[in-house]
């Protein structure tokens, strides 16, 4: 059927529709037949599926916290004994302590970076929309991959960030990063900056291409300079969106793994260790299985009460 | 987009000061491009480098021997890379058809007055609560629960995961696409006496095919590149993910690091993202200023 035929039809079937319907409906618009039963069908499979691999295991999570679960065998409950014990483990809290002193070293950049690289695309100029591509690609590319390219770029004496701190005379070529905590530290927070930027640039370029012209023009008109106009009318305008990015980077940054599992594997010692990695280790490794949820659940509060601010932010933005 | 340009705030302004502005727009968009794309162009040339100068120090001399010699020993010898290529394959087209079937029944029951139900707003309210629900913090239930369900190991677990965490995102597009389907077509088709999967999927579904194909992009790079999730469920080595396989290059055989298959491998599992996103790109734009939740 071609458009031109269903269009048709619709109209004829309409017209007599009105006079059906409104006998037989008493409260809903005309002709519209209510089907609720199919309705709850449609969403029923998304639904199950959030329930068991979500909320399931949230439950669950929060069930095996109260237990000294091991991986295999037997357990009972320990009330809040795995959580008392999240202050004594200096493992956990110096996981915690390094997400932190990460996340805070990376935020600013991103946002900064991200901010700078809106402006510099937002305009149809020759060449933006490569610029875009070329900014956001990274992210699209994924932390697993870059990390395993800049892993080779990072070695010492054949690696070309070695070599072109050799060249500028910075160093001598042979820095050793991934063994240092704190180059190692220095050098992901570089792959994640290069990472994350291009997601920070796409979410503020949205904001800023949908302020009015007119404010532009009646502020060149007051004979505003143009940090002026970036200053009185494009910073207000897109400080909703500067919350949200800030939010969407910190949460990215609070469950960072994918990085120092492949730069570092949390080395040296367990210096690089972050709070998804220790929780991963804890699992896995150690098979203490209760205390592991207990930090995963404490992990999904945190996260939770950001996105909740997040939440409360996209709500008065619109 | 033809009216961006208008919208920039860019100074509309004459002569010097716009002369000024355009050297400095193209200066240092020359310059962040390069410092963006170069390591990646420069991953593609190493890949093609032999083993012994990518264990060298960069030089003119390596680009003189270019060699396919490392995507040839990855694939033909004992690493198998293209099982590892194709179970990454199959578990992001498996996760993109899936997550797409189950959004787009999810958002066209909710999209609609006509299927309205007692507590839709709760279900989908709960559907989106999933986003703030972290999977690398649910790990180990989930690795119980899978395991319970026979699902560790296993290809299909890992797809029937990664759905269900692309599903938020993919039910909020759908919905939004039905929202904006206008009514008439598929009542007529109602009237017609169509069945309503029959109107969905011959009437809606090309209407809302930008919206399922930003959710099957998003699942599919989601899939794709995901490291964690992988590397937590499957253990059998002939069942991993590409990102997870790179990993047992990276740590090599005997402690001896190929470097040169593990550029490779990196190169393999970018490329793919870079050309589906370069080429539907407008999809994938879409679904982030739509939605603003992707983090």
């Amino acid at each position: 059927m071609t458009q031109e035929t269903i269009e048709t039809v619709t109209r004829e079937r309409w017209a007599r529709l009105g006079t059906a319907g409104s006998t037989r409906s008493k409260k809903r618009r005309t002709g519209i037949v209510r089907r609720p039963k199919t309705g709850m069908l449609f969403v029923a499979p998304a639904f199950i599926f959030v329930a068991v691999f979500v909320l399931f295991p949230l439950g669950f999570a929060v069930y095996m916290s109260l237990t000294n679960w091991p991986l295999i065998g037997s357990y009972h409950f320990n009330g809040v004994h795995n959580y008392a014990a999240l202050g004594k483990d200096p493992g956990f809290i110096h996981s915690v302590l390094f997400t932190l002193l990460y996340t805070g070293i990376v935020t600013i950049p991103i946002l900064v970076l991200g901010y700078g690289l809106a402006v510099l695309v937002r305009s149809n100029r020759r060449g933006s929309v490569f610029l875009r591509t070329a900014f956001f690609l990274p992210y699209v590319i994924g932390l697993p991959t870059l990390s395993y390219i800049v892993l080779l770029e990072l070695q010492p004496n054949s690696g070309a960030v070695n070599w072109v701190l050799a060249k500028l005379h910075i160093t001598n070529g042979a820095t050793a990063w991934l063994v240092n905590t704190n180059l190692a530290l220095a050098a992901t927070c570089i792959l994640v900056i290069w990472f994350a930027s291009g997601l920070t640039m796409v979410l503020l370029l949205g904001a800023m291409q949908s302020i009015s012209d007119d404010l532009y023009e009646s502020a060149a008109v007051l004979g505003a300079k143009w940090w002026e106009r970036e200053r009185y009318v494009t910073l207000p305008l897109v400080r909703p969106t500067i919350a949200l990015s800030l939010i969407i980077s910190i949460i990215g940054s609070f469950l960072a793994f994918n990085q120092f599992f492949i730069l570092t594997q949390g080395g040296p010692g367990t210096s690089t260790f972050t709070v998804v990695m220790w929780i991963y280790q804890t699992a896995f490794v150690q098979l203490h299985v209760g205390a592991a949820a207990a930090m995963s659940v404490v992990l999904v509060a945190v996260v939770g009460l950001i996105s909740f601010v997040q939440f409360l932010l996209l709500r008065s933005n619109t | 987009m033809a009216s961006t340009a208008a919208r920039t705030g860019q100074a509309p302004g004459k002569g010097a000061s716009s002369r000024n502005s355009t050297i400095i727009y193209v200066s240092i968009g020359t310059a962040l491009s390069i410092l963006f794309l170069v390591p990646l162009v420069w991953a593609v040339l190493r890949s093609f480098m032999q083993p012994s100068d990518i264990t060298a120090a960069p030089s003119a001399r390596a680009f003189s021997h270019l060699t396919v010699a490392n995507y040839s020993g990855l694939i033909t010898g004992s690493i198998h890379i293209l099982r590892y290529v194709g179970n990454s394959f199959l578990v992001a087209a498996g996760t993109a058809v899936l997550t797409a079937v189950l959004a787009t029944l999810a958002g066209y029951g909710l999209g609609r007055t006509r299927f309205r139900f007692r507590g839709s707003n709760v279900v989908f309210a709960l559907i989106l609560v999933t986003l703030m629900v972290p999977f690398q913090a649910i790990l180990t239930p989930l690795f119980l629960e899978l395991s319970f369900l026979h699902l560790l190991d296993s290809r299909i677990g890992l797809v029937l995961f990664y759905s269900t965490f692309n599903l938020p995102f993919g039910v909020f597009v759908m919905r939004n696409s039905f929202m904006a389907a206008p009514t008439e077509l598929e009542e007529a088709a109602y009237c017609e006496g169509a069945k309503v999967l029959t109107a969905l999927r011959t009437v809606l579904l090309p209407l809302v095919m930008p919206g399922v194909a930003t959710t099957m992009l998003y699942a599919f790079l989601f899939a794709w590149t995901e490291f964690l999730g992988a590397l937590t469920f499957i253990t059998n080595i002939n069942r991993l993910t590409l990102p997870v396989a790179l990993l047992n290059v990276e740590t090599g055989t005997f402690g001896h690091v190929n470097f040169g298959f593990l550029i490779a491998g990196a190169v393999m599992a970018m490329v793919p993202c870079a050309v589906l996103y370069i080429a539907l790109q407008r999809f994938y734009v879409t679904g982030i200023t739509a939605g603003g939740i992707k983090g």
